[in-house]
């Protein structure tokens, strides 16, 4: 048998559900000779079981070791990240709506007196008595006219920052927050790529 | 006599210096004004926000430890208050965002899409928690 080259790059996530067989064409993309690749395909990885509960690793190895089996002469050449993050979705309970409401009630509240406990803190009744003389001339102990444009502001400042609330955007740019969620999310797929593969731990004395 | 105004005029200085660092700092860390420029594409003005932001400083750390009033109509106050108030807005949103809160409650709640839903119960809560401070708050 002639060696040939098969070209893998493992996925970087997946999602499937409960129950599901993992092919390594789920996995990996595969690039050679068109009859090799459809059979490597459809080899069988993993099977999703209660078990695995929602995320589970697949280490390229695992799969190297499954296409070595039917072709042991076949040259595999890996490219991109070394496992892939099997994501489980299980069907969530429909109780969500209220969880969100009582989520909404309480970032409200909290931002609310958030706000309230930062101008108490840093004495804004008074700066804000003080721009009032210091532009007016005349004592005022409640200038509610800047005040109130002072709270407008405060949420125009907010959206500015965040880029797009009510679904209208600025410009094309991914605004902080979704550059902090997927930083976040980074952050985690490490972890879990460190902590969940256990071919990456392995105990000397154990053998 | 002229030992104790040296003197003193050091320690104006130090503690000048050391707040004037601390709010540069500050501002650094929470990224407004890469934030604004990214929004407005003024990247090259960055010299002319620098100088905006020192001449503010001093504009209102010199009028501000004074007695001083320039007796001006008191609409004036409108646009200083949207201008104060969106400025700390900013401050805000920012600090809600180095503290990691949203990233981490939207995966815990796994309320993925409705961020935006979320992040107006934030906004106006900041909103009427400063009217209701403003208006109703004060006078207890």
């Amino acid at each position: 048998m002639e060696v040939e080259a098969v070209y893998l790059r493992m996925r970087h996530r997946l999602l499937c559900s409960p129950g599901q067989t993992i092919r390594i064409k789920d996995l990996a993309q595969l690039v050679g000779p068109e009859d090799v690749i459809q059979e490597i395909g459809h080899m069988i990885v993993h099977k999703i079981t209660v078990q695995d509960k929602t995320i589970v690793i697949v280490d390229l190895m695992e799969v190297l070791k499954t296409i070595r089996k039917k072709f042991p002469l076949l040259d595999i050449q890996t490219v991109g990240t070394p496992q892939t993050i099997i994501e489980v979705q299980y069907k969530r309970p429909k109780i969500t709506g209220v969880y969100f409401v009582i989520v909404w009630i309480l970032l409200f509240i909290g931002a609310a007196l958030a706000i309230m406990n930062f101008h108490e803190d840093v004495s804004m009744q008074q700066v804000h008595q003080k721009i009032y003389y210091l532009v007016t001339g005349r004592r005022n102990d409640y200038p509610l006219l800047l005040q109130v444009p002072y709270s407008i502001g405060l949420g125009l400042g907010m959206v500015l920052f965040f880029n797009h609330i009510f679904k209208k955007r600025f410009n094309e740019e991914p605004s902080p927050l979704e550059v902090e969620m997927f930083n976040y999310q980074q952050d985690l797929d490490q972890y879990v790529i460190m902590n969940e593969n256990k071919e990456n731990e392995k105990k000397a004395h154990d053998d | 006599m002229t030992i104790k105004i040296i003197t003193v005029m050091l320690i104006g200085l130090g503690a000048g210096l050391a707040v004037g660092a601390g709010f540069v700092a500050i501002l650094t860390v929470f990224g407004i004004i890469p934030r604004l420029m990214q929004i407005t594409k003024t990247n090259s003005q960055i010299r002319s926000y620098e100088i905006s932001i020192i001449i503010g400083v001093l504009f209102s750390s010199w009028y501000g430890l004074r007695d001083y009033t320039i007796s001006s109509s008191q609409w004036l106050l409108i646009p200083i208050g949207l201008a104060s108030g969106t400025f700390i807005g900013m401050l805000a949103a920012a600090l809600t965002e180095v503290l990691n809160v949203l990233p981490i409650l939207m995966k815990r709640v796994g309320f993925k899409e409705q961020v935006l839903i979320l992040l107006m119960a934030i906004l106006f809560g900041k909103v009427i928690g400063s009217l209701f401070h403003w208006i109703f708050f004060v006078h207890l």
